[in-house]
């Protein structure tokens, strides 16, 4: 299925976790579709994402005590899984943000010099 | 700390899988019905919305599995599912699972109870301080061929200023009277020098050890006792401190009480060392002043200096000795060959008992080897009934890895529930097992299971299930899963080289059986021997008792110091015990008149005073003491002379009777009759030869023995020898009774039938001849059940080829023989191997036989017939069911 649609990226290995910390960061507690239609819109349907492998980086997450999840009712009164960013998953996401500009302004550098 | 805390949840996660699996399946399903919602409310119909989650969802399982991967221990979730699924396997055959658990349990827990022993007495260090650096010393005599001839106070003194050794302390086990306690009794006496406690590094649990300060030439005032005398005699009291003892007619006074475990390490004379006594062993009761050439001392313990290993003090006590040769010629003769030997205390312990300890480890490791290869053998018929399940598995997806994984779990679920009924049984069993040890084994009060049978336990139960599982695991999962499916689950397409290897784990178990059973026939045939060994006296109908005369430090204090009171003691025991009820004829001697306790010998240096050389070559021969009376009640021939009459007393010249081992060995062709042989003591001359007693043992070759006339001699122990007319085992109260009415002071002890001492001597031999024989019965019963197993499914495999046979009107015994020729290929190359290996290993144990080469040809021919007959029947009754099966069921199935 992937391979019909090539525009569409992967996600990059490591990189999920800190999308997760972030979208949770700005929208509040999120259940594990509502992260995943979060990130489709905001990628404006570019980046590919099986909704499923959202479950490792969630538990991955939640074991580090980043997020924390808790079952309650949507507005439709299903119920679901809201997972919530913690005072450490803040401190956390501030310090992977401030890695992943490194890493991506060098990788940015190095690429401009090369063309 | 991030890591940890991970490590933790994941740990935590594992402990509480079922919620989380809950969790994560509530999880999911919210998740899916959220995704569907969102595509009705696109206007999908319910049930194309439900497929339209999904595959936006991707795969349910693969995310559930990445969450499981990423949430928990997988390898530990798979082994305990690997151990769920391999326990509800065994279930299904509960007959497969008894007989494997039973038969691994009999390997393993022959391994755990043989190794126990092994690790109490010949791993284990001594328990004290810096056990690598605690010594024997020995003197030699090469040049006579006698090894621990004693020691001299001097030789002690100059091994103490030698600079080889931090301490030296003699070891002097003696017997002796003890009174002042309960009752008098006869105890065993340790002398040593004040620094024996400090060499062992030992403290009192009660007072103090003596040391330095308590220091004196002869006796020192204060001794130390053993729990068990503390608890015995003193009912345990803790005022036994400054208490004083009678201890042969002299004074004491108790300082110390050494802890229960507490146990001298070395040789005792007939039992645990129980009272501790310091002497400078110049001073009564002790020769003095000390000579060179009187080595009363029986032993000396040392302890290494720091820094100096055991080569190098070997060294240095070969130069010390040729310094000494040089500087006392008179002393050394140079014929003699005098040397000194250092040994590890431990060893020296422990050297008589490694050999025989070392083959039972063999032995049950070849058990558990057996044990092994029979259970491989029968996992691979069970895997060729499993082929589909097998294939089922792998063709849904297992790797062969997780597949032998599986078939692992099983085999060493199996081995684990094996050793654990091993260990539950040994501990069960573990007062009768000990019970049944040889009373004479060293440290056998340390025999326990500790940490290091237990860790060897555990690796025992879980290597073995590795090794006979591993290669039927190997061979089940290297199948291709779509031949076997093809086949219809029939058996499958390897099955003809499963045979061939199930061929070679019994001919290879066969091969193990015949080593086994050729060492247990060895020992048999070795004990066999030596049951025939004609012990030189008539052992039945024959009580012993022994008598221990004080040796008061005084000289002027022993009431049997001379000859003559000796003299009268014995006749007038012997006259009492004479009327006793059923008493034939009564014999009296000193030490070493009574056959087969090792500590009665005592070798005794001498010469021919006429010899050609002036009596300058020392030859030594064991000495014992006899009244007239002896050589008759022990039935022991006269071979030429005369025995010693009621007039070898102290007023006529000293005689001496030898034996014919004797002879052999001095004689040189000349009659020994008239000759004179010179002693420290003083001259004796020979007037009679009489028949070898085999004192030492019935598989030690009889020695040279001298014996001294009872009223010329001064001994401190003293023997009474009763020969019934029937059972004597009646009146071992009634001589006690004697030996007190005429003293009361005299502890009577070690009153034994003749029967019942020579059985002791046996004990040894027959405790290994007896495992041997349980662990050969056992491989050959393991190698019997193999090879029917093996034969048995062949015969199975072949019921229709063997139908057509008979239905085309074969012979019955031509089918029957087509269906044994296998079963007897198998059985004869197992058996050609297992002989050229026995051949191989057999000297080994050269040891431990008696009377038997180590290749003996009877044991080399008897035991292949023996086990090839029985694999023979084997065979045989499965061979039979071919010929039994009807043509047409046998096309039919």
């Amino acid at each position: 299925m992937a391979s019909e649609d090539k525009s569409r990226i992967q996600v990059l290995q490591g990189t999920l976790d800190l999308i997760v910390l972030r979208t949770l960061a700005t929208m509040g507690a999120q259940h594990a579709y509502g992260i995943a239609t979060r990130l489709q819109q905001v990628s404006e349907n570019l980046l590919h994402l099986n909704q499923g492998t959202l479950y490792p980086a969630l538990v991955r997450l939640e074991q580090q005590g980043w997020i924390k999840g808790k079952w309650s009712k949507t507005e439709n009164g299903r119920e679901a899984k809201y997972y919530a960013i913690t005072n450490a998953g803040r401190k956390a996401l501030g310090e992977e943000t401030q890695r992943w500009r490194q890493m991506s302004g060098l990788v940015e550098k190095l690429l401009g010099e090369e063309s | 700390m991030r890591h940890w805390k991970r490590m933790w949840a994941k740990v935590n996660s594992f402990f509480h899988r079922r919620r989380a699996e809950n969790d994560l399946a509530r999880e999911v399903d919210a998740h899916l019905a959220l995704l569907a919602e969102q595509f009705q409310r696109r206007g999908m119909s319910p049930e194309e919305a439900r497929l339209a989650a999904r595959r936006e969802y991707g795969g349910v399982d693969q995310a559930k599995e990445l969450h499981r991967e990423e949430r928990s221990i997988v390898w530990l979730e798979q082994v305990l599912q690997d151990v769920r699924y391999a326990w509800r396997s065994l279930l299904k055959s509960p007959s497969f699972a008894t007989v494997a658990v039973l038969t691994l349990a009999l390997g393993i827990g022959a391994n755990i109870a043989i190794f126990t022993v092994v690790n109490a007495v010949l791993l284990r260090p001594l328990p004290f301080q810096e056990p690598e650096k605690l010594v024997r010393v020995y003197d030699d005599l090469k040049g006579a061929s006698v090894k621990d001839i004693g020691m001299s106070v001097p030789e002690l003194e100059d091994l103490r200023r030698s600079g080889i050794f931090e301490g030296i302390t003699v070891i002097f086990p003696v017997s002796t009277a003890l009174s002042g306690g309960d009752h008098t009794e006869r105890i065993e006496m340790l002398g040593t020098n004040v620094n024996y406690f400090q060499l062992l590094g030992a403290k009192a649990a009660l007072g103090r050890v003596y040391g330095p300060e308590d220091a004196q030439p002869g006796f020192s005032d204060g001794v130390v006792i053993s729990d068990g005398l503390w608890q015995r005699q003193f009912g345990g009291d803790p005022h036994v401190l400054g208490k004083r003892i009678r201890v042969d007619e002299d004074g004491y006074t108790i300082i110390g009480v050494m802890p229960p475990e507490f146990r001298h390490p070395g040789q005792t004379l007939a039992g645990d060392v129980e009272f501790w006594a310091a002497a400078g062993f110049m001073a009564d009761p002790f020769p003095h002043p000390p000579l060179r050439a009187q080595r009363y001392l029986p032993g000396v313990m040392a302890r290494l200096k720091r820094g100096i290993t055991l080569q190098q003090a070997q060294q240095q006590l070969d130069a010390l000795a040729a310094h000494l040769q040089e500087m006392y010629p008179k002393d050394y003769p140079a014929a003699g060959r005098w040397s000194l030997r250092v040994e590890l205390a431990q060893q020296s312990l422990t050297e008589n008992i490694q050999p025989t300890l070392l083959v039972l480890m063999a032995a049950v490791g070849f058990v558990l080897l057996i044990v092994c290869v029979n259970l491989a053998s029968l996992l691979i018929a069970r895997s060729s009934a499993r082929v589909r399940e097998l294939a089922i598995r792998q063709a849904l997806g297992a790797s062969r890895a997780r597949l032998i994984r599986q078939l692992l779990t099983e085999s060493v679920l199996l081995s684990v529930a094996g050793g654990l009924t091993a260990v539950a049984v040994l501990a069960a069993a573990k007062g009768s097992l000990v019970a049944m040890m040889p009373a004479d084994l060293p440290r056998v009060s340390e025999v326990h299971f500790n940490l290091g049978v237990a860790g060897l336990a555990i690796l025992l139960s879980v290597g073995t299930g590795v090794l006979f599982g591993l290669a039927p695991a190997l061979d089940a999962s290297r199948k291709d899963p779509n031949e076997d499916l093809k086949e219809g689950g029939r058996s499958g397409g390897s099955s003809l080289r499963q045979s061939r290897f199930r061929g070679f784990l019994v001919a290879t178990e066969i091969a193990l059986s015949v080593v086994l059973l050729i060492g247990a026939g060895l020992l048999i045939r070795s004990f066999w021997d030596m049951l025939r060994v004609n012990p030189g006296l008539d052992t039945k109908d024959l009580l012993v008792a022994r008598i221990w005369i004080p040796f008061p430090n005084h000289p002027e204090a022993n009431r049997y110091r001379t000859p003559a009171p000796i003299a009268a003691l014995s006749r007038e025991i012997m006259r009492q015990a004479r009327s006793l009820p059923g008493i034939r004829e009564v014999a009296m001697g000193g030490g070493g008149a009574i056959p087969f306790q090792p500590d009665g010998t005592n070798v005794l240096p001498f010469t021919f005073s006429d010899e050609s050389d002036g009596g300058r070559s020392v030859l030594s021969a064991s000495l014992a003491t006899a009244s007239p009376e002896y050589f008759q009640v022990l039935k022991t021939p006269l071979l030429g002379g005369r025995f010693f009459t009621d007039r070898d007393s102290d007023k006529s010249k000293r005689v001496a009777l030898v034996n014919e081992a004797f002879v052999k060995k001095f004689a040189r062709g000349q009659g020994l009759i008239g000759k004179r042989m010179r002693f420290r003591q003083g001259d004796a001359e020979i007037v009679g030869i009489v028949g070898d007693v085999h004192h030492e043992g019935l598989d030690a070759p009889a020695t040279p023995h001298i014996y001294f006339s009872q009223y010329q001699s001064s001994a401190g122990e003293m023997s009474v020898l009763l020969r019934g007319a029937s059972d004597v085992r009646s009146l071992k109260e009634a001589v006690t009774g004697i030996v007190h009415g005429i003293d009361p002071d005299l502890p009577v002890y070690g009153i034994r039938t003749m029967e019942e001492i020579m059985a002791g001597s046996m004990a040894r031999r027959k405790f290994s001849l007896f495992l041997m024989a349980v662990f050969a019965g056992l491989a050959l019963f393991l190698a019997s059940i193999g090879i029917y197993g093996v034969m048995a499914y062949a015969v199975a495999q072949r019921a229709q080829e063997f139908g057509i046979r008979m239905a085309l009107g074969a012979q019955s015994q031509d089918v029957v023989m087509q269906a044994l020729r296998p079963g007897m290929m198998l059985t004869l190359s197992g058996v050609v191997v297992g002989v050229v290996t026995a051949l191989g290993v057999t000297r080994s144990i050269s040891g431990l036989l008696f009377g038997v080469s180590p290749y003996d040809p009877a044991t080399f021919v008897g035991v292949p017939v023996l086990l090839a007959s029985v694999a023979l029947l084997a065979c045989w009754i499965p061979a039979r069911r071919a010929v039994q099966v009807s043509p047409v069921v046998a096309l039919r199935s």
